[in-house]
């Protein structure tokens, strides 16, 4: 039998690395390195356990000292959580690989041990939030990965970044605020902090204070539609994503806002519980709000010049779709929605990883300076058309499986014209994807002959982003591997 | 009647007050320092709320007495206990908002956020 500790270990053991990493000034920078290493294949191989153990016994509940949950913290350890937590550990993992060449080509050298403490700090609140069982932990974890992911932008200092990274952090603040309210509306209801209680008393006593549920309802949702960047609320996600160094850009893109989607999720279901949002119609403005930040993230993205902006646009969009999925109010739908976190975690952090090798090398982020790069770099573009055909949606990559699903999803619900948007919305991303790729296979370039040579970026870089695109294939053709604990974990939202 | 009402609950209206005033501060001004006065004013409120959430009319600090049988009402200490750990987040923000401001005005010498923009536009320009 596989421990039940094991998700306290990974937290541990990452808040452990966060703390020796800045006091081992006397290790050199490659032992570090070989630690920071060590310590997250090991925190994976636990999540992987994990998964294992859940996979065998079920979900279970872990108490943190209390067992009587009016006071006491718990954790609840059930098949998404623990497929999501080990998502978490290892894309992170992949990605800090990647980035121990990258970020001395982005940071001082002097900053490299302070960006790795708030990395592996951001990874832990990450796993805190998608855990946790308690309100005000959720609100804790919550401010964490907030600062931890203002402080990884703004460590590149440069003077956009230092705007960028400071409208993060009034926008994630008020969000935050807002989110604290929320709880402190449904605490006047419920009398405690947990969420299996608060979702008991919730459905009991709803009749008597309508108004304090629809006050903290709008005040949630509106708090995590700041940090998740759903549509009209997205504004500080392309300056921050777009500077920010390229892992940084990766997790924070691939993992960091849905972590936050995921957290709605609980809120919506868990928390305040389902037959209430619908009766409230709180799925239907949601659809609505998906749908133009689907149809307005990729026009945004069209009038980029910039890469990694026109990534960050594309993330709106993507978004977009989360939200849809979440906002049909089906099994269908949230099942979707919960299986395009995971690809969307996968084909974005490939694409910012591709597009963070050819700025290494190259040093260009206009994307009209990229013909016949496909030639000059053939591993990171071909990762990078990949990612990017994944996003338009042709069939074997993981993309495809999403939007149909998706679009099964939208049938179900008997909202056809919905799948005219979702295409409208692809088309959209054929637009700005396509010629990138075009450009930079079938283009001559102005500086060097079009000859096919190896990429001169690192192996540490390439190989990542090749395992990174590689999962983006296999799961194109075996979604069930995925698809298996989502539909083992979706009875426990409804 | 009416001020009855308001005076019962004015711990509510006054934290709505003061939520409404750091948004609008946060939202409206131009100068960043101020910007950060208002995220403060914000918490400030929610605290508040959160700790008025807590309070019994005659209740007392709730301290365990082992003497004496008599029941006693206490405060409700969850709240109170909670807010402790909001105020050390909402430093931490502060501070670091601080510090980012700092390096703001390293780069363009100015902390209104007008005046950086219109240096942006003229950069971009160039």
């Amino acid at each position: 039998m596989i421990s039940m500790h094991l998700p306290v270990y990974i937290l541990l053991l990452l808040l452990a690395t966060a703390l020796i990493i800045p006091l081992a000034t006397k290790l050199s920078n490659l032992e570090i390195k070989i630690y920071m290493t060590y310590s997250l294949i090991v925190a994976s191989l636990l999540s992987i356990a994990t998964v294992a153990r859940v996979l065998q016994a079920g979900a279970y509940v872990y108490h943190f000292g209390l067992r009587d949950p009016m006071i006491g913290v718990e954790f609840v350890v059930d098949e998404f959580s623990a497929v999501m937590m080990a998502l978490v550990l290892i894309l992170s993992t992949l990605v800090v690989l990647y980035s121990y060449r990258d970020i001395e080509h982005e940071i001082y050298p002097h900053l490299v041990p302070g960006y790795y403490t708030l990395v592996f700090l951001l990874m832990f609140s990450m796993i805190g939030m998608i855990l946790t069982n308690d309100l005000f932990n959720l609100y804790v974890f919550m401010e964490i990965l907030s600062l931890t992911s203002c402080g990884i932008v703004s460590i590149k200092r440069k003077k956009e970044n230092l705007l960028a990274s400071m409208k993060y952090l009034m926008l994630g603040t008020i969000g935050s605020v807002s989110i604290l309210m929320g709880i402190a509306f449904l605490y006047m209801v419920t009398g405690n902090l947990n969420m299996t209680l608060n979702y008991e008393i919730i459905q009991e006593v709803w009749h008597i204070y309508p108004r304090n549920i629809l006050v903290a309802l709008g005040f949630i949702l509106t708090g995590f539609g700041i940090k998740a960047a759903v549509f009209p609320l997205h504004t500080w996600l392309p300056d921050a994503h777009s500077t920010a160094p390229t892992p940084s850009s990766a997790l924070l893109s691939g993992l960091v806002v849905k972590i936050y989607l995921f957290a709605v999720i609980k809120m919506i279901y868990r928390v305040i519980g389902f037959d209430i949002v619908s009766q409230l119609d709180i799925p239907l403005f949601l659809t609505y709000f998906a749908m133009v930040g689907m149809i307005m993230g990729s026009v945004f993205a069209i009038g980029q010049k910039d890469m990694k902006r026109i990534l960050a646009y594309s993330s709106v969009a993507q978004i977009g779709y989360i939200v849809l999925g979440i906002g049909l109010a089906t099994e269908r739908g949230l099942s979707v929605a919960l299986f395009h976190v995971v690809t969307h975690a996968l084909m974005k952090s490939a694409l910012f990883l591709s597009a963070g090798a050819i700025i290494y090398q190259t040093g260009k982020r206009d994307v009209r300076y990229f013909e016949g790069i496909g030639y000059q770099m053939p591993v990171s573009m071909i990762v990078f058309t990949i990612g990017a055909l994944g996003m338009i949606g042709i069939p074997g990559i993981n993309g495809f499986m999403s939007k149909w699903y998706l679009g099964l999803a939208v049938l179900d619900a008997g909202r056809p014209l919905i799948l005219l948007v979702i295409l409208l919305s692809s088309f959209l991303n054929a637009v700005y994807y396509i010629p990138i790729i075009i450009s930079a296979f079938l283009k001559e370039s102005a500086d060097r002959e079009n000859v096919m040579i190896v990429d001169d970026v690192p192996k540490s870089m390439t190989i990542p982003m090749s395992i990174i695109a590689g999962l983006c294939i296999i799961i194109g053709f075996f979604p069930q591997l995925v698809m298996t604990f989502i539909e083992r974990a979706i009875p426990t939202f409804f | 009647m009416q001020i009855q009402f308001f005076l019962q609950n004015i711990n509510y209206i006054g934290s709505s007050c003061l939520f409404v005033i750091g948004l609008y501060t946060v939202l409206t001004h131009p100068n960043l320092i101020k910007k950060i006065i208002g995220i403060n004013i914000m918490e400030t409120s929610v605290f508040l709320f959160f700790v008025s959430i807590g309070f019994v009319q005659g209740g007392r600090a709730p301290i365990l007495q082992t003497s004496g049988n008599e029941a006693v009402q206490y405060v409700n200490p969850l709240p109170s206990a909670l807010i402790l750990t909001g105020i050390v987040v909402a430093v931490s923000i502060t501070v670091y908002g601080l510090s980012m401001i700092i390096k703001i005005y390293n780069a363009y010498g100015t902390i209104e956020l007008d005046e950086i923009m219109q240096i942006r536009s003229e950069e971009a320009n160039d």
